[in-house]
């Protein structure tokens, strides 16, 4: 069965043997970089944690899997062009509606669509260029999709249970996501890996995400309903 | 390393991100709306009245003493979502359907209070002084 294998292969020598790694370094960066932004800088605003705490860790586990079919992608180079529409769809939404809500949360639609939409995106046409233009416009398509819903969804959530949305799409997105992977995997799993990598990548974006999301969350322009 | 031991780090860094948050995560200072309620009684409500102009709340700015009774009402030009009257960081949601309805409580914190609708799109500032 190829899930059972797909599972097992996660502690293999495949690519996707490294994704456990991938979450472990990207959480570890959004961790030291959060931790040393909070003792030199945000621990002295008023009311802080309570305002972006939940925002600010949820964005960092959503940039943590949002970077796995990145990693997966890349190494395989290549994929057919129905595997590759599908995933520069799932990663260019994912990766826009994550950011966009997290940041709409305390910033308001506005800013929140435009982030959510520039990540979902790029994001969805670095992935969705494995199968050419076809994956590429799907990439455009999800991204500024995905961006603009997620702003609007926690938009429309403020003065209802944001936070409680928050842990259940999350835990949605993190399926999906992970279905992702099994539906490389499945794709891949005869094919030969093209690109082997460090964790570099992972670590870079991860820096650049979190700093942007820190930055635009904390001292970013917002919309007139947070004052 | 196994990948079983990054696991476990993974699920480290959660639950201690997870834990920081939870335990600074309380908010203080918020009004409570049954609190809020009970401050009817001490004395004359300060009346507000709010219409609705170029689909906002009018007037946008309100000021109104600490410690002492406010009363909101929606006169009949507010229509829609505005009618569902939000204040966030008092605590406060309430639909006020018709203009006879009324929002009671009284502000026990000076400071800026944002109100809104429901969904965000009409809003404007409480001072409370």
């Amino acid at each position: 069965m190829t899930l059972k294998e797909f599972f097992k292969e996660l502690n293999g020598n495949r690519v996707e043997g490294e994704l456990i790694k991938t979450v472990f370094y990207s959480l570890l960066t959004s961790f030291v970089l959060l931790g040393i932004f909070y003792f030199f800088k945000l621990k002295y605003i008023g009311d802080f944690v309570p305002k972006y705490g939940l925002f600010l860790v949820f964005s960092a586990l959503g940039y943590s899997l949002i970077l796995l079919p990145i990693r997966q992608v890349r190494a395989y180079a290549n994929l057919p062009c129905m595997s590759g529409m599908m995933v520069g769809m799932t990663t260019g939404t994912i990766s826009g509606f994550l950011p966009g809500f997290f940041i709409a949360s305390t910033n308001g639609m506005f800013i929140g669509g435009v982030f959510g939409m520039v990540i979902g995106i790029g994001i969805g046409i670095w992935t969705g260029k494995c199968c050419g233009i076809m994956g590429v416009m799907e990439g455009i398509m999800a991204g500024f999709m995905g961006g603009l819903m997620g702003a609007m969804s926690a938009f429309m959530l403020l003065n209802d249970n944001l936070k409680i949305a928050t842990f259940v799409l999350f835990f949605i997105s993190a399926v999906i996501l992970i279905g992702l992977n099994y539906m490389v995997y499945k794709e891949m799993k005869n094919e030969e890996r093209k690109l082997i990598e460090d964790h570099s990548l992972t670590i870079i974006l991860t820096f650049i995400l979190v700093i942007v999301t820190v930055l635009l969350m904390v001292f970013g322009p917002r919309s007139g309903v947070f004052g | 390393m196994k990948n079983t031991i990054y696991l476990f780090l993974i699920l480290l860094i959660i639950f201690s991100m997870s834990g920081f948050v939870f335990v600074k995560g309380k908010t203080n200072g918020n009004l409570n709306v049954a609190d809020l309620e009970s401050g009817l009684i001490r004395g004359e409500a300060q009346k507000v009245v709010l219409s609705m102009v170029d689909y906002n709340y009018y007037p946008q700015e309100v000021k109104v003493k600490a410690n002492e009774p406010v009363e909101i009402t929606l006169d009949e030009s507010v229509y829609g979502c505005l009618r569902s009257f939000t204040i966030r960081d008092l605590g406060i949601s309430k639909i006020l359907r018709t203009p006879e309805d009324k929002l009671t409580f009284t502000p026990e914190q000076p400071g800026t209070y944002t109100f809104a609708c429901s969904m965000g799109m009409g809003y404007g500032k409480l001072i409370v002084e």
